[in-house]
This record gives structure tokens, C-alpha cells and sequence, in this order.
């Protein structure tokens, strides 16, 4: 604990600048010298790239500005600096392997490399979809009791016994413990008590956080998101949850969630930035494992063109470079009942298993809406699971993407976006099966991708 | 330099984000005796439209944005009082101040600065509080510089109703007749903005821009 103290303690002593001069000034400024420093480009025709010395030239610049402008507090607006030692030490630190859960139920997560022959993990869940409260625990029950699914995570809850919730406020802790609640019924509903998770995502704030560190809530097996601000940032907030989880045992889990067409500027200056929030969160986040989640500045979704790149390349840097366990989120534009979800979630899963991620998902619907269901994150074990047992390629990984991106990219233009129906009408909550409509569908893409090649 | 030469380098310093430039350009406009007028509308906002566009297109990303907001302030300086007195009505370009936040306990600002910058570029006068701002404080600063506008922003579905408790203070305080008040964010829907009493939401920068402008129009 006390190395981590001197680190906070530097968000009091750092250089002062303001929050602006930092996002232009350091971050922007640097990202554009090192892109062309390095000459970064990106191809939309190569989606998940197969030249190493690009994976490798990403992983050099990021590591660059990480050692050079380390983090930077929003609390105290201090610049967090590191030495390059701290940063290779935040390397040295990084699990290889992370058991999570308990008893029967336990997995161990792993730092994969590209061609492993062990198969990826899935978090199955909605990460941060608002689901009412009378479908919470439906909704959760219909990702965890798909076998494929591996370990947990949940949407949050905007109300409780019709209180709308507030961040920041004492509804946020009722939210937060009632959703563990939700969540660990349903782990038990489906006889898997010990299935780890990611969870207390009706915190936003560090007061649910808090308060739900408890065996009852988050046991010590259970992990939680540190979020990292816009870019390469902190602040006292998520520096408590920090704390927080260091002495209570919980497994950290960073969030940074670069922005491609943010600060970092087009897929590659995003990609770099991505790699350096890795490294920086080793140290800021004291993270166990990374939740690797791009957003598109305009579109949100992970399956544009723009965010798959930057995910399949920042996979391949850490995994050539600096293996460390990382989970890529999956957060489809659509929602559920729509033919184009399956085929985002399917182009995702591809290239995530493939570059070296572990899988969580999915965030349906932009993560905005309770549309989405544990029926796509089944489809996303499977497709995930067919290309590991394919020993799929780079380039094919890349062939495949570039068939499904034509099958559903004309939803990103599409005014109002693409968000289908909230799950209750796509699953019968009491039995908690997909009803027939949405099942056909399913069933319908998983043909079409076995008629296409793909080993399901 | 011709009077077209100097306006056109207005234009490209504010496209190319260099505030020393575009400052020192704008006070050499003057001092060539150059309409206050057309610098600001031939010289700054056409450089100001021109990255909105490319913004918008995909051509341009965030830092772009930023830096054409911060070289548009600093020539702004510089040409404001030669602006005193000319007829810069509400809603067209110069005219219109916004405060612009992030409400309190949410602390994504990514959206919100992209709206300010735009509007930044449009010619408003923009006061941007940051984020996990108080709504005390959104409705003092609002008072203090005599805005139009108030533009709120939540990511969070669970920071959005304090959207709802700014229109109520405002109600309270008996000066919900006297602000034009719009709410954004990813979970905000038109639907959401009028249930709360706000006078309207857009789904992107751009059309957050034409929406104050539409609305200050008519107020």
C-alpha cells in the first residue's frame, strides 16, 4: 500500500496545468509527434493488420508517452509523473495469470499470446446497459446460464422500488448493493454461486464502490472497474477505489476508454494512446487485468472499422510486447431483435479472440438501452471459440471482418441508430428463453456464418 | 498584403489551430483599417465553419476542434472592442452567450467540449464550467454573465436527473422564463427533454449548434 501512497501523493505535488493545456498541449501534441515519429498509418482494408512491426511501433510509441507525460490528477490538476523504471516495473508486476470466482465455479484468466492454444475467457453480461429493476435478475440469468459464459458482469439500475437513482447519492448505494443482490441470485438460480465477476456497475461514483466491498456484495475472487479519464487522467474518485480494493483484496480491473477521433486523433494515435493508458494504469489503477474498450467518437460502437483496428492492434502490441491479461468489451451499435447485432457481435468476437483478448459482452444497443440479452453473448462465445479451434489467422480474421462489416455498416448512418427491443420482449422472462422471433434470428446468422466457413 | 490576402490567413490560422497567429493577423486587419465585421465573418468564422465541416466529416478530429476554439479566443480578444457598437444581434454570429457543464456527479466532458467548441466557433460566447458542476453554480454563472443559454450535459443515466433538479431550481428561483436551457448526452432523447421541462436536446454538435440558434431566433 505505502508505494501506492507516495504515487497519490504526487497528485498533490506533481507540475500544475491546467486540465486544457493538458489535453492539448501534452496529450494531442505528443500523440501527433509520435504518429509521425513513428509513421503510423492505418488501412480500412486491413482491419486486424498482420505487419508485426506495426503492432510493435504502436507498442514503442505508447510506451514512449507513457514514461514521458505519465497521468494526469482532474482532482488536484497535477501531472502524475513516472520514471521509465516505474513503467517497466508496472510491466514486471502484471499478472499472467488471475484466478477469479470461487469453489467449482473459479476460472483462471491468463495473458494470451496470438495463436494460443488455450482458448479465450467470456464475461457474459450488458456492462452498463440501464435494465429496469423487475428484469435485472431475468436479464442477468439469461448470460449466466449459458455454458459457454465464464464469468459475470450486469447491467446497472436507474431505479429502485420506483426511486430514480442519482450518482453520487445515497440511492447510488442502495443501487449498487441491490444489483449485486440481483446478481448473486441469479448466480445461484443457475447453480453457479462461485462464478466470478465484474461487477458494481451501478457505481459510478467511488460511494457504491465502497460500500459494496463486502463478501456479500463483491467478494475478494470478484473484480471492479478503475475507470481512467479522457485521456491518461485520474482524479480522487476512482484513486479511492483504488485504496479501497488494496486493502480489502479485489481484483482491479482498468477501464480506459480511449476515444478514437478523441484526443488521440484517427485509429492510430488512438491505438497509441490506448497502449500508454495500459501502462499507465498499471501503475494509477494498480490493475490486475485491462478492459480493453475503445469507443468511436461519433458511433460509440466497437464494431467500426476504426475501433476493431485499433483493438486488433493494441492486442497484438501487448501481446508481443508486454503480455498482460486483457478483456476487449464488446458494445454492438444495435440491440437486441435485429438480424445487424449478431453480425457486429460476430465480426467483434472474431477479431477480439483472435488478437489476443479474452471477451466480455455485450453492451447491445451502445450499452444506452435494456436492449440486449444473453443470447448474443452466447453467439459471441461460439463465434470466438470457432476461430480458436480454426487457428484462424491475422488475414483471415481479417478476410472474415471485411465480409460481415458490409452486412451491417449502413447502421452507423441510420437516423436514430439500430436499437431493436429491450429484453423483455425478446425473451419470456419467466421461462427466460429467447422467444421464437429472436431465436429464429440466431439461428438464421449462425447458418449464414457456418454456410460462409465459420466452424460453429 | 492585400485586404483578401490578410483575411485569408485569418481564415487558415483558425484552420490550423495557431492562436499567436490568428491574434497577431486579426490586430494587423485592424491596423490596415479592415471592417471589424468581415474579419469576424469573412476572416475567423469562415475558418471556424470550415473545421466544423471537416469535423463533422470525419476529416478533422477533437484536437483540431480545440485548437480552432482556443485560436478563434484569443483573436476574439483582440477584435472585441473594435466590435463594440456594431450590430451583432442574438443568434447570428457574434451574438449569444451559453454556459455550458457538465452536471454535477458526472465526469465525462468529451461530448460537452465538442459542443463548446462548435459553438465556440459559431461566434458564441461560451462559459465552460467543466465538469461535476454544482447546479448552484451553472444557474449563478449563468446570472453573472448574463447568458441566453444553458447547455447541460450527463453521459450517465444516473447523473441525468439532475437535469431535471436544474429546470426545477430554475423554476425555484423564478428564472426558468429567462434561460433557453438544452440537455445532451448519449441517453438524452427528445422525449427525455421535454418530460423534464428543457427546451430541447440534438443528437450531434452540429445540430446542437443550429438548435441555439433556431431558438434564439424565436426568443
Amino acid at each position: 500500500m505505502s508505494d501506492f501512497l507516495e504515487i497519490l501523493e504526487r497528485s498533490n505535488t506533481g507540475e500544475y496545468i491546467t486540465e486544457e493545456n493538458w489535453d492539448l498541449d501534452k496529450v494531442a501534441t505528443t500523440v501527433r509527434r509520435l504518429v509521425k515519429k513513428y509513421r503510423l498509418e492505418w488501412d480500412r482494408t486491413q482491419v486486424v493488420t498482420d505487419d508485426p512491426s506495426l503492432a510493435d511501433a504502436i507498442y514503442q510509441a505508447g510506451y514512449e508517452m507513457a514514461a514521458e507525460l505519465g497521468a494526469y490528477c482532474r482532482s488536484t490538476e497535477r501531472i502524475i509523473a513516472f520514471s521509465q523504471a516505474e513503467i517497466d516495473q508496472g510491466i514486471i508486476n502484471t499478472p499472467q495469470t488471475l484466478v477469479m470466482g470461487e469453489g467449482k465455479d473459479f476460472r483462471t484468466l491468463y495473458a494470451r499470446c496470438l495463436g494460443d492454444e488455450r482458448p479465450p475467457l467470456f464475461f457474459g453480461g450488458p456492462p452498463g446497459n440501464p435494465i429496469p429493476q423487475p428484469i435485472f435478475q431475468p436479464n442477468v440469468v439469461s448470460y449466466v446460464q449459458e455454458p459457454l459464459i465464464d464469468l459475470a458482469t450486469c447491467g446497472t439500475l436507474t431505479e429502485v422500488d420506483g426511486f430514480p437513482v442519482r450518482t453520487g447519492h445515497p440511492m447510488e448505494i442502495v443501487a449498487t448493493r441491490r444489483e449485486l443482490q440481483y446478481v448473486h441470485a441469479a448466480l445461484n438460480q443457475v447453480g453457479r454461486p462461485g462464478m466470478g465477476m465484474l461487477g458494481a456497475q451501478s457505481s459510478v461514483s467511488e460511494l457504491g464502490n465502497l460500500a459494496a466491498s463486502q463478501p456479500r456484495y463483491l467478494r475478494p475472487c470478484d473484480s471492479h472497474v478503475v475507470p481512467m479519464l479522457n485521456e491518461l487522467k485520474m482524479d480522487n474518485r476512482n484513486f479511492s477505489r483504488v485504496v479501497n480494493s488494496l486493502d480489502y483484496g479485489m481484483i482491479n480491473a482498468s477501464l480506459p476508454c480511449v476515444i478514437v477521433g478523441g484526443l488521440g486523433g484517427g485509429p492510430p494515435g488512438s491505438a497509441v494512446v490506448n497502449v500508454a493508458s495500459f501502462l499507465v494504469a498499471n501503475i494509477t489503477c494498480r490493475a490486475h487485468y485491462h478492459l480493453l474498450h475503445p469507443i468511436h467518437v461519433r458511433h460509440v460502437a466497437t464494431s467500426t472499422r476504426e475501433v476493431l483496428w485499433v483493438i486488433s492492434v493494441v492486442g497484438q502490441a501487448f501481446s508481443r510486447n508486454a503480455p498482460s491479461i486483457i478483456v476487449a468489451d464488446i458494445y454492438p451499435k444495435s440491440g437486441t431483435g435485429t438480424l445487424e447485432l449478431l453480425y457486429e457481435t460476430a465480426a467483434n468476437a472474431i477479431v477480439n479472440a483472435v488478437t489476443a483478448s479474452h471477451l466480455e459482452g455485450c453492451g447491445s444497443a451502445d450499452g444506452r438501452l435494456p436492449n440486449c440479452s444473453g443470447l448474443e453473448a452466447r453467439l459471441m462465445a461460439e463465434v470466438a471459440l470457432a476461430s480458436h479451434r480454426m487457428h484462424m489467422t491475422l488475414k483471415e480474421a481479417n478476410l472474415w471482418v471485411l465480409k460481415l462489416l458490409p452486412l451491417y455498416e449502413h447502421i452507423f448512418t441510420q437516423e436514430g441508430g439500430n436499437p431493436g427491443l429491450p429484453f423483455d420482449q425478446v425473451y419470456d422472462v419467466s421461462s427466460i428463453q429467447p422467444l421464437k422471433s429472436w431465436q429464429q434470428m440466431y439461428e438464421q446468422v449462425k447458418a449464414e456464418l457456418q454456410g460462409m466457413g465459420l466452424a460453429l | 498584403m492585400t485586404d483578401n490576402e490578410l483575411i485569408a490567413q485569418i481564415t487558415q490560422a483558425v484552420m490550423d489551430g495557431e492562436a499567436g497567429i490568428a491574434s497577431e493577423t486579426t490586430r494587423l486587419a485592424l491596423e490596415a483599417g479592415l471592417d471589424p465585421l468581415s474579419i469576424l465573418n469573412d476572416g475567423l468564422m469562415a475558418g471556424a465553419d470550415e473545421v466544423g465541416k471537416r469535423f463533422e466529416s470525419g476529416e478533422f478530429f477533437l484536437p483540431e476542434l480545440m485548437l480552432a476554439g482556443r485560436a478563434l479566443k484569443a483573436a476574439m480578444e483582440v477584435l472585441n472592442p473594435s466590435l463594440v457598437g456594431k450590430n451583432l444581434t442574438n443568434g447570428s454570429r457574434g451574438g449569444g452567450r451559453v454556459v455550458i457543464a457538465t452536471v454535477q456527479t458526472d465526469i465525462h466532458d468529451i461530448g460537452k467540449n465538442i459542443v463548446a467548441s462548435m459553438l465556440t466557433a459559431a461566434g458564441y460566447t461560451v462559459t465552460d464550467l467543466g465538469v461535476d458542476v454544482p447546479l448552484k453554480t451553472i444557474v449563478d454563472k449563468a446570472e453573472e454573465v448574463g447568458a441566453q443559454v444553458i447547455a447541460i450535459s450527463a453521459l450517465l443515466t444516473t447523473s441525468m436527473p439532475y437535469m431535471k433538479d436544474l429546470v426545477g431550481l430554475l423554476l425555484g428561483r423564478g428564472l426558468r422564463q429567462k434561460y433557453i436551457v438544452l440537455v445532451g448526452g448519449a441517453s438524452v432523447t427528445e422525449a427525455w427533454a421535454r418530460d423534464i421541462g428543457a427546451d430541447g436536446t440534438a443528437r450531434n454538435a452540429a445540430k446542437a449548434v443550429t438548435l441555439v440558434r433556431e431558438l434564439l431566433k424565436t426568443a
